[in-house]
């Protein structure tokens, strides 16, 4: 049998200008839910100040507060959590068999109101940091 | 509880549970989300605040189903990833325990964490 | 050229006018030298409309080809061409050594499903008006390429293999046939179209990354036999036991390309999306 030539997955991420809505939606999703988890993880250990009393916790909290970058983070994994919600919902109603022929319509509207509130909630997330 | 976490002999109950659990988190992250920075500010939490709110028993309750579910959630998540990905044999077996114990102890430390904040 | 000499003088005659005679059938030889050699380039040249074929080419046991390449080819336009009879033109007038599997070229046997434009689309059933220029086509992706356009087929069909892709009634009835309903028959209806082109599974990501997962194809198999009243009940039950493995129906994750490329329009997706319900409602049973 004479060798055969194996693309391999770099090829696939090159073609990213013809990915369909669907592809989007599962990169999106797998990429949103290891930021989150990777958060969980993080967010357990910055609220295990708190053992330590709670001068050490509010110490803590205060301080991560104050940072500007913490809070463009914070707007960040906003982003990140909206769109994981609303897209987990599009799947959920896919899982259920319901709207099957506009799944790549509820893929766009997911996006877009991920974009519509986050820009909403930048104001009261960013307040007093600048 | 630790089997729980590992692996699945049936891909139908992680399958369910996983839907089960996002409905449960849909709501829960957005309410957790809408309470800790328009309700209260993120930058005004302090202990005695938490304290407040963990103090109340069904909050109490709340966030430690949030924890579990979250937990839950998002280990299964990682985990049918890199069985997406192609991981098999040893490489699963590693994924697998190395993911139940991160589970385990992420779990433990939450209720440790949920218990101090109460006071209890 | 002069006419003052009268030595010369029915000379001069002569020369001029044979001179511009000769030159006149100098002139004349010219013009039907230059006409014969447009008509010849003429001839080599594709008259009115053509469109650019780009086509991977890849042979291991060829010193040039060793690494993949496109080559292009000019081939000319004619209304209602497709994909597969561009490709036939260039393998006939420019290189037959160009490869590519096809049949029946009425989109029936599944043979030539190529990656056209950046998606998966049978070679006969494509259209070459209906896209842009110039027209690329790769061999399938995710799948080894054994030479230009031909991919190995073998693990898609180990795949179809493993959810036993036949009919199994348990017992056979006696002396009456094996009736079904017209419902039953618009429910599988779509399912039964599948001509094993294995577009589904080179667009599938999840196919790509894990090799042992069944892929739309032989999943959408199982479902047709699955959902067919005349199967009986013991091999439904081990067609449920195959396909809810862990490499099985599980490992969609509705991304939705199988069905966006399928050349039969078959809604893959949908029928992997009812066989995972089906498979948490038999389990919950048991509970």
């Amino acid at each position: 049998m004479s060798q055969s030539y194996d693309r391999g997955l770099i090829e696939d991420f090159g073609r990213w200008r013809e990915f369909t809505a669907g592809m989007w939606a599962w990169v999106f999703h797998k990429f949103t839910g290891w930021v989150l988890i990777g958060y969980l993880f993080t967010h357990i250990s910055v609220l295990s100040t708190s053992m330590q009393g709670a001068e050490t916790y509010n110490q803590t909290l205060s301080g991560l507060e104050g940072l500007a970058l913490v809070r463009l983070l914070e707007v960040g994994l906003l982003a990140v959590a909206v769109f994981h919600i609303l897209n987990g919902i599009r799947l959920l109603f896919v899982d259920l068999g319901v709207g099957l022929e506009s799944q790549d319509k509820s893929f766009y509207a997911s996006l877009v109101l991920t974009g519509v509130i986050v820009v909403a909630s930048v104001p009261t997330f960013v307040s007093g940091a600048f | 509880m630790a089997q729980r976490y590992s692996s699945f002999s049936s891909g139908s109950t992680a399958w369910l549970l996983q839907r089960i659990t996002a409905a449960f988190l849909v709501v829960v992250l957005a309410f957790h989300f809408f309470n800790l920075h328009f309700v209260h500010h993120a930058y005004e939490i302090e202990f005695a605040g938490s304290q407040a709110r963990m103090q109340n028993i069904g909050y109490f309750v709340t966030m430690i189903l949030f924890l579990l579910t979250a937990t839950f959630h998002g280990v299964n998540g990682v985990y049918n990833a890199l069985v997406n990905q192609g991981i098999d044999g040893a490489q699963k077996r590693i994924a697998q325990v190395v993911l139940g114990a991160a589970a385990l102890l992420l779990v433990v430390q939450g209720i440790r964490v949920a218990n101090t904040l109460a006071g209890f | 050229m002069s006419t003052q000499t009268p030595d010369t003088d029915s000379e001069t005659e002569q020369p001029s006018s044979t001179s511009h005679q000769e030159r006149r059938m100098a002139e004349k030889q010219a013009r039907k030298e230059q006409r014969e050699a447009d008509e010849a380039a003429a001839a080599n040249e594709i008259q009115g409309e053509t469109v650019e074929l780009k086509v991977f080419r890849y042979d291991p046991e060829i010193e040039g080809k060793e690494e993949p390449r496109f080559d292009s080819f000019t081939v000319p336009f004619e209304k209602g061409m497709t994909v597969l009879d561009a490709l036939i033109y260039a393998r006939d007038e420019y290189d037959s050594s160009l490869t590519f599997r096809h049949s029946c070229r009425q989109a029936v046997c599944g043979s030539d499903a190529f990656f056209v434009n950046g998606s998966q689309r049978l070679g006969c059933q494509t259209q070459i008006a209906d896209l842009d220029g110039p027209v690329r086509v790769e061999p399938l992706p995710h799948q080894e390429v054994v030479k230009d356009l031909v991919v190995e087929m073998d693990h898609f069909y180990d795949q179809m293999e493993s959810v036993d892709p036949f009919f199994d009634t348990d017992e056979t009835p006696d002396g009456e046939e094996q009736r079904q309903s017209r419902e039953n028959r618009e429910e599988i209806k779509l399912s039964t179209r599948c001509i094993w082109c294995g577009a589904c599974m080179s667009s599938c990501n999840i196919a790509a990354g894990d090799n042992q997962y069944l892929g739309p194809a032989a999943i959408n198999k199982a479902y047709r036999f699955y959902m067919d009243e005349r199967e009986g009940e013991n091999k439904r039950q081990e067609r449920l036991e195959i396909i809810e493995a862990e490499h099985g129906v599980w490992r969609c994750q509705t991304q939705f390309s199988c069905t966006n490329v399928c050349p039969k329009d078959i809604p893959l997706t949908e029928h992997i999306q009812e066989l995972k319900r089906e498979a948490v409602k038999q389990n919950l049973k048991f509970w």
